[in-house]
């Protein structure tokens, strides 16, 4: 199976020791990399508040792992373990590698674009309108 | 009844949007903004007249306005800027769910998620935004309903 690339956010109780969630956060690599996969990125965000009450909690402790799997249980176990922790009040997976397969087509269809437009201006369109998008162009990228 | 009222409550926050990208990129907004009064009100008004402005999508809120002041002012008397999708205007190829202060912008007080004939966003943005904003909700870095 093709690797797919996952963000994993969860929120911890905000009174939960750091160790406690470091300790999460090294179960779950440890899944990962059992089944092949890697961690791409652990990112501890801390205590911040939440948009709406949790469990009768107002703040929440935010993680995020970037995790590239390998096989296709790997999330259902990373899942179920967070299911089972209590200081999880909250989690959700995102699969990102089509939106970044996205990402990376309309890019190169931009680049494209911007390389084939100085040579070829298109007849008919005003000459501000055709021109000036390209020149800004290159500055974006 | 409550409709006109929210409608005139609302655009305040999306008015200003379209002035942002404007300076911005004023390469792109200086043609959109210069060619739609010239073909646009000797047919297009009277009919948005007519039908309570409903033809025309990506302007719903405009007509309305535009044909009361324009009644004062004769047929030529109201001009309206044309609207620029923020992330074409800045090439925008993701909507990342995982930065809500920017998304933030996007929604109304109690939470909805404002309408693309308010903001001007183009179709295939909205639709990105606004799964970014229902995975942000998902996640708590974004009310469902107001902020409490």
């Amino acid at each position: 199976m093709e690797e797919r690339l996952y963000d994993l956010i969860f929120i911890c109780r905000p009174a939960t020791p750091e160790e406690e969630i470091d300790r999460i956060i090294g179960t779950l690599e440890k899944a990962v990399t059992e089944r092949g996969g890697k961690v791409e990125k652990k990112e501890k965000w801390g205590a911040r508040k939440m948009a709406y009450r949790v469990m009768r909690h107002r703040e929440g402790y935010y993680v995020l792992l970037v995790v590239r799997a390998a096989q296709s249980d790997t999330v259902h176990e990373l899942e179920r373990r967070l299911k089972v922790n209590d200081a999880v009040i909250k989690y959700m997976t995102v699969r990102l590698d089509e939106a970044m397969k996205r990402q990376k087509r309309l890019q190169q269809r931009r680049e494209r674009k911007a390389a084939r437009r100085p040579r070829a201006p298109r007849a008919g369109h005003p000459h501000p309108g055709a021109e000036q998008p390209a020149a800004a162009a290159p500055q974006q990228q | 009844m409550s409709d006109e009222t929210k409608n005139e409550s609302q655009p305040k926050p999306p008015q200003e949007q379209p002035h942002a990208p404007a300076d911005a990129a004023p390469a792109e907004a200086k043609p959109a903004e210069s060619r739609p009064p010239a073909p646009r009100p000797p047919e297009g008004r009277p009919r948005g007249e007519s039908r309570g402005g409903e033809g025309r999508g990506a302007e719903g809120r405009g007509p309305r306005e535009g044909g009361r002041e324009g009644g004062k002012r004769g047929r030529r008397g109201f001009f309206r800027k044309k609207k620029v999708c923020r992330f074409c205007v800045d090439r925008v190829d993701y909507i990342d769910y995982k930065k809500p202060e920017q998304l933030m912008t996007f929604i109304q007080e109690r939470g909805k998620i404002v309408p693309r004939r308010i903001t001007g966003t183009c179709s295939r943005h909205q639709r990105w935004l606004a799964e970014a904003i229902k995975r942000a909700r998902n996640i708590a870095l974004m009310p469902f309903g107001g902020a409490r």
